[in-house]
């Protein structure tokens, strides 16, 4: 008997093996009822890529926002930074 | 939360057979009531299916925690995943492959981690090469035996050589399974045996 055939046979052998007896919808309802995510659906889906969509937009243009308002601020601020004595 | 109130009981998962109505019918009901939020009908169908499920696992993992957790996994994943099943095939079939994927996903995080079980050459040799001896041999130690042995070989390799073997599934469901072509079975399957080959006749111990 060459090492395929011995191999072969103890293939066979272990298929008649008995598997332990298991019971998870215990445990696998209490995951699933325990701050585990629901699957989303097509829509909810549509909603999250929007959101990351707007996102990376929004992200940046509020820094381009923040810089030109900072930019803008300069004259202003000497204006009022002038009269603060009057303040 | 989808599933609200859980009510769990220990039922027999043959309790879940109902007499005189096909499963697949049965489990449509169960995976629409599922979708519609109802704890109840996805204890069924774990019930139901729990047992396949397991005995898939079980050559992924013989450590009984270890496989209780990938059995919770499969159950899990497949919750979540429950709006892509389209019922074209059984229920059982889509399991099986999830519980391959989370059993092969297991493998590979093991074989990174370099957990393999420590395996003699010795104890594949003290089997006697007659057909006798082997047959007579208990199954759970002929399949512990082979379990430790295929962990010598990289997950991959594993993997088509416990389905087509172990398991004794063809090429056509071997890649079902493992969602890889047929030529792609065929070809693992050549490779695996040649490393299987020289992994037992001691001249392949660079495998991993």
């Amino acid at each position: 008997m060459n090492w395929e055939e011995k191999f072969m046979l103890l293939a066979a052998r272990a298929r008649a093996e008995e598997i332990p007896h298991v019971n998870v919808a215990p445990e696998v309802l209490t995951l699933l009822t325990s701050g585990r995510p629901e699957p989303l659906t097509v829509a909810e889906n549509l909603w999250m890529w929007l959101a990351a969509g707007a996102s990376a937009v929004a992200v940046p243009a509020a820094v381009v926002a923040v810089s030109a308002y900072n930019a803008s601020m300069g004259p202003l601020r000497e204006i009022v930074n002038s009269i603060s004595w009057a303040m | 939360m989808l599933l609200g109130v859980v009510s769990c009981s220990a039922a027999d998962p043959l309790d879940a057979d109902v007499p005189g109505v096909e499963p697949d019918v049965v489990d449509a009901e169960d995976i629409r009531l599922t979708r519609q939020g109802d704890p109840d009908a996805y204890r069924r169908l774990i019930e139901r299916h729990q047992v396949h499920v397991a005995k898939i696992l079980w050559r992924f993992s013989r450590d009984r925690s270890v496989h209780e957790e990938l059995v919770q996994d499969v159950f899990v994943e497949a919750y979540l995943s429950l709006n892509t099943f389209r019922g074209n095939a059984p229920l059982s079939h889509w399991l099986a492959r999830i519980a391959t994927r989370v059993g092969y996903r297991y493998w590979k995080e093991k074989a990174r981690q370099k957990e393999a079980e420590a395996f003699s050459l010795a104890e594949w040799d003290q089997i006697a090469d007659d057909r006798n001896t082997v047959e007579q041999l208990d199954a759970n130690q002929a399949a512990s035996l082979l379990h430790r042995l295929l962990e010598q070989l990289p997950p991959r390799d594993r993997l088509v050589l416990m389905l087509r073997y172990l398991e004794g599934y063809d090429v056509a469901e071997t890649a079902r399974r493992t969602g890889w072509t047929k030529t792609m079975v065929k070809v693992q399957a050549l490779r695996a045996r040649e490393k299987l080959r020289k992994l037992v006749e001691r001249s392949g111990m660079e495998l991993i």
